[in-house]
C-alpha cells in the first residue's frame, strides 16, 4: 500500500493504481472523457490533468503511477484554465445541439462544460464528421458527436475481445469505423452494446431511447437481469412504466460496468402483454377442485391448431398459496401412488444459478428423485 | 569472424585500392542521381571500359560529397593522396574526364575485335581529349563550403563504396566495435559516451550516455536496440545520406549501443520513402552476417547480435519513439504518454535504446578517439559536431558537417556562399516543421541546443532551410500548419483540433478577412497546443507561428484591417 | 486456372488462392517469413501494396485472415499510414516533392500547373487511367528543388514548363502505342 495526498486527503491505494483512479475511487472528482476505470489508459483527452507538488508543468493523472508521498492537487486556477480551453477545443468539433441531444443530463462533456462554465466555442467550429449509421436495430453511430476519447474502441478490444471498430484515417480525418464504414452487421460486431454504454456523448445511442426522453424523464430501476442464470446487476431507465433502456449498474457485481448483447437489449419480454405475471390453473381443472363453478372440457381441437389461442380461454388465475397448494398436493399423490422416480423436474436457464440449485434440491432431497434437468440454452 | 580475418580482409582491400595510380568516385546519391548522376556514373564506366586501362584507374560510385547544388559530383584521388573535385560532370564531360585521367591502352593482343561500340567510344574519348571544358567545373577546395567542415560522422562519406564491407573495413570499420567488445566493459562504454557529451542528434538532445545507462541499468533478459531512421522533417536528409552512404557505419554504432545496454536485437525502423536506403542496410546487415560481424559470437567474442529493418509508411509522427514503437508493432503509430519511457518498457514492454541514425553514426568515432577528443569539439552544453541539410534560397545548398556553436552567419553567408539574385537573406529555418524561424537580427547565434530554444526554434533533425526577402513568413508558417494537420495523428484533441483552427485563423488572415485582435488569438491559441499536448509533435507544432510572429509580427499585421 | 500445387510435405501445404492470383504467394512469403506473426501487419502490407499497387478489400481480408488480426485493426492501420492507397494509381505517376526546400522554391506551382495541365486533381488519377498526380514529403533531394519524380525518374530544379514537357512526353508516347 502507498500513502498520497489528494486534495490535502491522506490516501491508501494499492501500488500500480494511478492517480486518477486512486481519486476517483476515494470520491475526488478530476474531469476525464477518455478514461474509464476499466480500460487501458489513452491519455488523449488531456482533461485530468493535475498540479503535482515538485512538478513545474501540470502531469497526466491518468498516466501518472501513485508514489509514496505524492502531494496533488486537483483543483488550480492553471488547471482550471487548461480545462477550459481543452473544453473550448472539444466543442470547436462537437455541435452544441444540448437543447434537442438524446444524450442531454448524462453527457459528460456537456457536464464538464456546465462544471467550467464554457457555454459556447471562442474558436470557428469546424467539424471534421458527419457520418451517421443507422444500420442495425440495436444502436445508431451519429459521428458528429464523437470526441474520439477512444473508449469504444478499447472495450471491444480489451473486454469483448470483438474488436469489430478501430480508428480509421489519421489526424483530423480519424473517425471511429468499421472496416471500410461499412453497417455494422457486417462486421465481427455481437451487439453486446457495451461500447455504447461507455461512449461519453451522443455519439453512440441505443435505437430504443431515441426521442424517448432526456436523463431528467427518466426513472432509474436496479434490477437483476432475468435474462440468464449468471444474476448481473442492471439498470433499467424507465419512463411511464416502460423500459426505455437498460445499462449496467455500477455498483459491485457480477458484471461489472458491462453486459450482453441478451440482457442489454433482450428485456421487450418484461412489458409483453403476453408475459405470465401470475399462476394459472386449467379450467378443468379449477372445476374439479372446487375453485371454478363453470363446467368446463377441454375441446377437441388442441390449442396448437389454433392461430392465436388466448391463455384466457384455457386457464383461469390463481393466486400463489392456491398453485403451492395444488402442486404440493399433486406431487404427493404421486409419489405415493408411484414412487418419486414418476416424477422429473425440469428448470429454465432463465431462472438464477440459486433458483436452480434450489430446484434440484427440492428434487432429490424433498421428492427423492435424480430426475432433474435444464434446458441450459437460451 | 576473427579478428585478424578482419585485418585481412582490410588489408587486402587496402592493397587492391593501392593499385590504381587514381581511383574515380562519383556521387549517385539521391541528389545527384535526380541531377543525372546515374548517366555521369555509366558514361565513367563506359569510358573506363574502352580505354581498357581498368588497372591503372578504378571507377568507384560512393555517397554524398555534400555540394549537392552542383550534382553531379566527381573527385578524382591520386595515389599520393592529392584530390580534385569536379562539379556538374554531365556525360560529355565524364568522358573527357576519362580522357584526362585514363591513359587510352592499346588492346591486349587476341583481343583485336573490339565491339563498335567501344571503338565508338575511343575516338569520341579521343577527341575528348582536346576539350578544356573540364577546367572549368573544378570545384576549388578551399571554398568556405569545404574548410569550414569538421568531418567526424561524415567522414567517410564519399570514399567509401556503400555496398563494400571490405571498403569499409579498409577505412577502419568495425575496430571500435572491437574495441569495445575486447577492451571495454559495457559500463565503460556508456560512461565514454557520456563523457562525451554527445546528446541525441534526433531533435531533442537528451544525453546519449545517460540513455544508455538507463537501459543498462533496467533489469530485463531482453532488450533492444532501435535505430530510428524516419527522418520525417520536409528539408531534411542528413539520416538517409548516412543510411544510403555508409550503412556500415550506422550498424556498428547500433552494435556498440547493443553491447553497453545488453541487448541482443536490434531494428532499424526506416522511411518508406527512402527506398535505397533501406536497400542499402539490408545490404549491409547481410555483409555483416556473412562477415560473421552480425550473429552469433561476434568476432570472437560471447556477445550476440542480430538486426532486422522495418519499414515505415509514411507518418511523420512515427519519429516520436512511442509511436515509432507502435509502429514496429504492427499497430498505429499514435504516441502514449510517457512515462513510463522506452527504456524502461520499450518495444514489447522491454527496456529500448531508441536513437538517431545520425547519433549512432557519431558513435564509432568517439569510442576510437575517445571521448575526451570528441569533447573538444563545439560549446559547453553542446559537444561535436551536427551535420545539416543546408537547403532553400541559398547559391550553395548541400550536406554539412558543422562543429556545434559555428554562428548563423557563418553557415548562411561564407558556407552557403549568400542567398542568389537581388533577393536578401531574411531567416533560416531549423527543426522542420517543430522549429522556428531565426531571423537576420540573430544571423550571429551559435548554433547549439540551447541557444537555438532561447530563440524558439530547435535544432531538429538537422533540417536548415534558408528563406530569402521574397518569401511570406505567414504563407511560409502556413505552410507548416498544413503539414502538421496532415500529421498528427489525431489521438489528443489540441493537436487533432487546435491545428486545423490555427491554420484556419491563418488563412483568415491571409484571405484578407482578418480583425483586431486576431494575432493576440493566434498567440493564445498556440500556446493551448503547445502546453496540453500529449507528444512532441504536438507540442512543438505551434512553433513556426510563434517564432514567426515573434520576428516577423509587421508582416502579419500588415493583414489585418489598418 | 492455376493447378492444385503439390503438398509440401508438412501436411500443411499451402494451396494458391482461389482466384489462382500467384501474385498472393508474395504476401503468402512475407507473411511466413514472419512466421505469422500479428506484429509483422505493417511488413506484409508493404508487401502487398508494392506487389498489388494499392490494398483492395480482398486483399485486406485476406491479411486479417491469416494473421488472425481484426479486420478493423487491418484497416485502421493501412488507412493510418499514407503510403498505402486503396485505389490502383494510373500507369503514369507524377509526384511533386512538396518538402520545406522545394516549397519555397515553387513547387505548390508546378503540383497547380500539372493538375491544370492534364485535368487531373492532385492526388487522383486522369479519368483514362494513365497519369496519376501526387505529392510527396520531402524525397531529401532538396539541393535540387524542387524535385519532381515522373514514373520513377528523379528530376531536380524542375520548373512548371520542364514538368509539363516531361509529362507530354510519356503521354505521347502512350498515344503511340
Amino acid at each position: 500500500m502507498i500513502t498520497l495526498t489528494i486534495d490535502g486527503k491522506k490516501i491508501q491505494i494499492e501500488e500500480g493504481t494511478n492517480v486518477l483512479e486512486a481519486a476517483l475511487r476515494n470520491g475526488i472528482d478530476i474531469p476525464h472523457l477518455c478514461y474509464h476505470s476499466d480500460l487501458s489508459v489513452s491519455g488523449g483527452c488531456r482533461l485530468c490533468q493535475v498540479e503535482v507538488e515538485g512538478y513545474d508543468q501540470p502531469v497526466t493523472s491518468c498516466g501518472m503511477a501513485c508514489a509514496e508521498g505524492l502531494v496533488i492537487q486537483t483543483q488550480s486556477e492553471r488547471l482550471t484554465a487548461i480545462r477550459r480551453n481543452l473544453i473550448d477545443i472539444f466543442l470547436a468539433d462537437h455541435p452544441l445541439d444540448c437543447v434537442t441531444c438524446d444524450k442531454a443530463g448524462s453527457c459528460l462533456l456537456q457536464k464538464y462544460a456546465y462544471e467550467y462554465g464554457v457555454k459556447e466555442t471562442s474558436y470557428i467550429p469546424i467539424y471534421s464528421k458527419t457520418l451517421y449509421q443507422d444500420d442495425n436495430p440495436f444502436f445508431i453511430r451519429d459521428h458528429q458527436y464523437c470526441i474520439l476519447c477512444g473508449r469504444c474502441v478499447r472495450v471491444c478490444d480489451e473486454i469483448v475481445g470483438v474488436h469489430a471498430i478501430d480508428f480509421a484515417n489519421r489526424g483530423f480525418e480519424s473517425h471511429i469505423a468499421t472496416p471500410y464504414d461499412g453497417p455494422m452487421i457486417d462486421s465481427s460486431c455481437v451487439f453486446c452494446g457495451n461500447c455504447v454504454e461507455v461512449c461519453p456523448t451522443a455519439a453512440l445511442l441505443p435505437v430504443s431511447r431515441l426521442k424517448r426522453g432526456r436523463e431528467w424523464d427518466l426513472e432509474r430501476v436496479d434490477s437483476i437481469c432475468g435474462y440468464c442464470g449468471v444474476g448481473c446487476k442492471i439498470e433499467y431507465a424507465v419512463k411511464d412504466n416502460e423500459i426505455i433502456y437498460a445499462q449496467a449498474s455500477v455498483q459491485e457485481s457480477v458484471n461489472g460496468s458491462f453486459l450482453c448483447t441478451k440482457g442489454r437489449y433482450g428485456w421487450d419480454f418484461a412489458v409483453n402483454p403476453e408475459r405470465l405475471t401470475q399462476p394459472m390453473v386449467r379450467r378443468d381443472l379449477a372445476y374439479s377442485l372446487g375453485i371454478s363453478t363453470e363446467n368446463w372440457r377441454l375441446p377437441k381441437v388442441s390449442p396448437l391448431d389454433i392461430d392465436k389461442p388466448d391463455v384466457d380461454d384455457y386457464f383461469i388465475p390463481v393466486d400463489w398459496e392456491t398453485a403451492y397448494e395444488i402442486v404440493s398436493s399433486k406431487l404427493v399423490d404421486i409419489v405415493k401412488e408411484s414412487g418419486p422416480d414418476a416424477i422429473v423436474g425440469l428448470a429454465s436457464a432463465r431462472c438464477t444459478n440459486e433458483e436452480n440449485y434450489l430446484f434440484q434440491k427440492l428434487m432429490r432431497a424433498v421428492i427423492g428423485t435424480n430426475n432433474v434437468d435444464h434446458c441450459a440454452r437460451l | 569472424m576473427s579478428r585478424e580475418k578482419l585485418d585481412q580482409m582490410a588489408d587486402r582491400e587496402r592493397e587492391r585500392q593501392e593499385k590504381f595510380d587514381r581511383r574515380v568516385f562519383c556521387c549517385i546519391s539521391t541528389a545527384c542521381l535526380s541531377a543525372g548522376a546515374g548517366r555521369t556514373m555509366q558514361a565513367l564506366k563506359d569510358g573506363l571500359e574502352a580505354s581498357q586501362s581498368g588497372d591503372k584507374v578504378e571507377v568507384v560510385q560512393t555517397g554524398c560529397m555534400g555540394l549537392c547544388s552542383r550534382g553531379p559530383l566527381v573527385r578524382v584521388r591520386e595515389n599520393t593522396g592529392e584530390e580534385t573535385y569536379y562539379a556538374d560532370v554531365t556525360t560529355e564531360l565524364a568522358e573527357e574526364l576519362i580522357a584526362k585521367y585514363v591513359p587510352l591502352s592499346e588492346p591486349k593482343a587476341g583481343d583485336e575485335a573490339l565491339a563498335p561500340e567501344i571503338i565508338e567510344t575511343r575516338s569520341r574519348l579521343e577527341a575528348a581529349r582536346r576539350k578544356r571544358t573540364l577546367k572549368k567545373h573544378i570545384l576549388s577546395q578551399n571554398l568556405p563550403f569545404f574548410t569550414k567542415q569538421v568531418k567526424v560522422v561524415l567522414r567517410d562519406v564519399g570514399y567509401v563504396d556503400p555496398e563494400k564491407l571490405e571498403d569499409y573495413l579498409a577505412h577502419g570499420g568495425y575496430q571500435a566495435l572491437y574495441k569495445a567488445i575486447t577492451e571495454m566493459t559495457p559500463e565503460e562504454v556508456c560512461d565514454e559516451m557520456s563523457r562525451s557529451g554527445l546528446r541525441g542528434r534526433g531533435g531533442a538532445g537528451f544525453p546519449t550516455g545517460t540513455k544508455w545507462t538507463f537501459v543498462r541499468k533496467a533489469e530485463s533478459d531482453i532488450k533492444y536496440v532501435v535505430v530510428n531512421g524516419d527522418e520525417g522533417d520536409p528539408g531534411a536528409y542528413m539520416d538517409r545520406t548516412m543510411m544510403e552512404d555508409n550503412p556500415h557505419q550506422v550498424l556498428e554504432g547500433m552494435m556498440i549501443a547493443a553491447y553497453a545496454v545488453g541487448a541482443y536485437h536490434g531494428f532499424f525502423y526506416i522511411r518508406g520513402e527512402y527506398p535505397i536506403a533501406i536497400d542499402r542496410i539490408r545490404r549491409a546487415i547481410r555483409a555483416a552476417r556473412r562477415a560473421g560481424i552480425l550473429g552469433d559470437s561476434i568476432l570472437g567474442s560471447d556477445f550476440n547480435f542480430n538486426a532486422d529493418v522495418r519499414i515505415g509508411a509514411g507518418a511523420f509522427v512515427c519519429g516520436e519513439e512511442t509511436a515509432l514503437i507502435h509502429s514496429i508493432e504492427g499497430k498505429r503509430g499514435m504516441p502514449r504518454m510517457r512515462p513510463p519511457y522506452p527504456a524502461t518498457s520499450g518495444l514489447w514492454g522491454k527496456p529500448t535504446v531508441i536513437n538517431n541514425v545520425e547519433t549512432m553514426a557519431s558513435v564509432p568515432a568517439i569510442l576510437l578517439n575517445g571521448a575526451d577528443w570528441y569533447a573538444k569539439i563545439g560549446t559547453d552544453q553542446s559537444k561535436g559536431t551536427k551535420v545539416f541539410a543546408l537547403a532553400g534560397q541559398l547559391t550553395n545548398t548541400g550536406l554539412i558537417e558543422v562543429p556545434m556553436g559555428i554562428s548563423l552567419r557563418e553557415i548562411v553567408y561564407e558556407m552557403g556562399d549568400n542567398v542568389p539574385g537581388d533577393a536578401e537573406f531574411k531567416a533560416a529555418q531549423t527543426g522542420g516543421p517543430s522549429g522556428g524561424c531565426i531571423p537576420m537580427s540573430h544571423v550571429d547565434t551559435p548554433v547549439d541546443y540551447e541557444r537555438l530554444k532561447e530563440l524558439g526554434s530547435i535544432m531538429g533533425s538537422g533540417g536548415l532551410v534558408i528563406i530569402d526577402s521574397t518569401t511570406s513568413m505567414p504563407q511560409f508558417a502556413r505552410f507548416f500548419m498544413d503539414f502538421c494537420v496532415d500529421e498528427s495523428c489525431g489521438k489528443c484533441v489540441p493537436c487533432r483540433v487546435g491545428t486545423v483552427q490555427i491554420r484556419a485563423l491563418l488563412d483568415k488572415l491571409l484571405e484578407g478577412r482578418g480583425q483586431v485582435g486576431d494575432l493576440e488569438r493566434l498567440e493564445e491559441v498556440c500556446e493551448i497546443v503547445k502546453s496540453t499536448s500529449l507528444c512532441g509533435l504536438g507540442q512543438s507544432a505551434p512553433n513556426p507561428v510563434l517564432s514567426t510572429l515573434q520576428f516577423f509580427r509587421e508582416e502579419y499585421e500588415i493583414l489585418l484591417p489598418s | 486456372m492455376a493447378k492444385k500445387q503439390s503438398s509440401n510435405g508438412k501436411g500443411q501445404s499451402k494451396a494458391p488462392h482461389p482466384s489462382g492470383d500467384e501474385r498472393y504467394k508474395v504476401i503468402d512469403r512475407t507473411m511466413k517469413r514472419f512466421k505469422y506473426e500479428k506484429d509483422a501487419l505493417l511488413e506484409v502490407l508493404h508487401a502487398t501494396q508494392e506487389t498489388f499497387g494499392f490494398l483492395s478489400d480482398d486483399l485486406l481480408i485476406y491479411i486479417s485472415n491469416h494473421l488472425q488480426v481484426p479486420l478493423s485493426q487491418v484497416y485502421g492501420v493501412a488507412t493510418f499510414y499514407h503510403l498505402f492507397t486503396f485505389e490502383p494509381l494510373g500507369k503514369h505517376n507524377c509526384i511533386i516533392c512538396t518538402g520545406t526546400a522545394c516549397h519555397v522554391k515553387g513547387s505548390a506551382s508546378i503540383a497547380e500547373a500539372i493538375s491544370q495541365k492534364f485535368n487531373v486533381p492532385i492526388g487522383k488519377t486522369t479519368e483514362d487511367g494513365l497519369l496519376s498526380l501526387t505529392t510527396a514529403r520531402c524525397l531529401g533531394s532538396c539541393g535540387l528543388a524542387p524535385v519532381t519524380v515522373l514514373d520513377g525518374e528523379v528530376h531536380g530544379k524542375a520548373t512548371d514548363e520542364s514538368t509539363i514537357e516531361r509529362v507530354e512526353r510519356v503521354l505521347a508516347n502512350e498515344v503511340k502505342v
